[in-house]
């Protein structure tokens, strides 16, 4: 089971920032991180910020403006 | 599909303050339409000129820059022809009548700075929080309302400023140096060379995912085709490069029709009409009736004027575009720091907009396109500013 993320409620570009940061805690042993956002414009920043990092994103919507990302560890030499 | 007729109720109350205000002021009306549709565009893009500055700094990322220098671009271009015509012998010396050609100095760098810090620290420019105050973030209507006392407190310094800079600051309008053409010319070959520094930013810091992009299929029928259609402009995100073009379009519409797109001297009046109704003195504004831009302008005792439908059209635009495509929700942050970052942000754009006679569309996305130094000063102290606020947004969690 993943750890979550709830970034619900904040502005920009705090949800981008906070899942860096908590992207670069998690341990090697940890493969994925789930984040929940209602911020829109970090379908955009999160996906790329964590494809540097080495993560690939799969965006799920929630309804009612809500979107569940899940950033998975990518084993190396798997393209972004 | 709840969307669609909460939207199409918006869009129709929006057509009822429309053909009422063409009844009783023409120009109310027009200034309503142009509101709704800046706000729509800025919604629908997510245009925000806080992150065009801060995500170069942040994540190396360019993409509302490069929506922005687009929007600059074809401004340019419509403003130039524009004021081609007003005044074909640019190197008599006499300015055009409504661009931002503004004083120049040490107030528009103070100004610019100020506004710059602001916008990162609170998560939007002027322009920026009312879109999202549409879109339901409670965090951009504090901003706003520290925008408002930030502007409040610009105007009872404005004296301060004006005797010291603003009174004896020279207004450089290009045209009069090159003329209409090498302006024109100089201002698009400036744009393009910020253009690929931002491609070069981008590569260094390393991959930008594209987005991506839906499956094409074939539509069946007209019915489909109008209904894929629709659902591009109301319900998915716009790309940047077209909204960026279509804010600078309408700015040119707008600027032909009138002015150029600005509104803190607006938000100023009601800044000043809240100040009056609590009765505190009013303050010796020096020289704002000759100034173009968005200088102060004074509370006249009236309660609606031309500019109040510019604003609130903008609200209310982003706000029934919003709906329409399900991206309304009241959004409340969780940490109490984001209040004070909204508000004392706001403050900082309140007080740099008093400053430099406009914000990030006064003073920069009408300020370039107005072929006038002004707005290339003010863009370099924005970004300046922009550059600082993003270390504090680092430092603050």
């Amino acid at each position: 089971m993943a750890e979550t993320l709830d970034v619900r409620g904040e502005i920009c570009p705090y949800p981008m920032m906070r899942t860096v940061t908590a992207l670069k805690k998690l341990s090697s042993d940890e493969r994925a991180l789930e984040v929940v956002t209602d911020h829109a414009p970090a379908l955009e920043t999160i996906p790329t910020q964590a494809a540097r990092l080495g993560f690939r994103t799969d965006i799920e919507e929630s309804g009612g403006s809500e979107w569940r990302l899940v950033l998975t560890r990518m084993d190396s030499g798997e393209g972004a | 599909m709840k969307n669609v007729t909460y939207a199409v109720v918006a869009w129709g109350m929006a057509g009822v303050i429309y053909i009422a205000t063409h009844r009783t002021d023409t120009q109310f009306a027009m200034y309503w339409a142009f509101g709704l549709a800046f706000g729509f565009v800025l919604q629908r893009a997510r245009f925000c000129f806080a992150s065009a500055f801060r995500d170069l700094f942040l994540l190396g990322y360019g993409r509302n820059m490069k929506g922005v220098l687009v929007g600059l671009g074809v401004a340019s271009l419509g403003f130039g022809l524009v004021m081609s015509r007003q005044v074909p012998m640019a190197f008599l010396g006499i300015l055009p009548p409504s661009a931002n050609v503004l004083p120049l100095g040490v107030h528009t760098a103070v100004g610019g700075l100020l506004f710059g810090v602001g916008m990162v620290v609170a998560g939007g420019c002027v322009s920026g929080s009312l879109y999202r105050m549409g879109e339901g973030y409670v965090a951009s209507w504090v901003a706003f309302a520290g925008l408002m006392g930030g502007l409040l407190a610009s105007a009872y310094t404005w004296n301060w400023w004006w005797d010291r800079s603003i009174s004896t600051a020279p207004r450089y309008w290009l045209p009069s140096w090159i003329g209409h053409p090498g302006a024109i010319t100089l201002t698009l070959a400036a744009l393009a060379a910020v253009y690929v520094g931002v491609l070069v930013m981008e590569h260094r810091a390393g991959m930008v995912l594209p987005r991506a992009l839906k499956k094409q299929e074939p539509a069946e029928s007209v019915g489909a085709e109008i209904r894929s259609v629709a659902k591009t402009v109301f319900v998915e995100g716009w790309p940047i490069i077209p909204a960026g073009a279509v804010l600078g379009g309408l700015n040119v519409l707008l600027f032909t029709a009138q002015e150029p797109w600005g509104f803190t001297g607006e938000v100023s009046r009601w800044s000043l009409a809240a100040a009056s109704l609590v009765n505190l003195p009013a303050p010796l504004l020096q020289g704002v009736a000759d100034l173009p831009g968005c200088a102060f302008v004074p509370s006249d005792g009236l309660f609606f004027n031309h500019m109040i439908f510019l604003v609130v059209g903008m609200w209310f635009g982003s706000f029934a575009g919003a709906l329409g495509a399900g991206e309304f929700k009241v959004r409340v942050p969780k940490r109490p720091t984001r209040y004070a970052q909204s508000l004392g942000g706001g403050v900082l754009m309140g007080y740099g907009s008093g400053l430099a006679m406009g914000c990030t569309i006064g003073a920069f996305f009408s300020g370039i396109p107005s072929l006038a130094l002004n707005g290339w000063v003010f863009a370099i102290f924005l970004g300046g500013g922009a550059w600082i606020g993003t270390q504090m947004i680092r430092r603050i969690q």
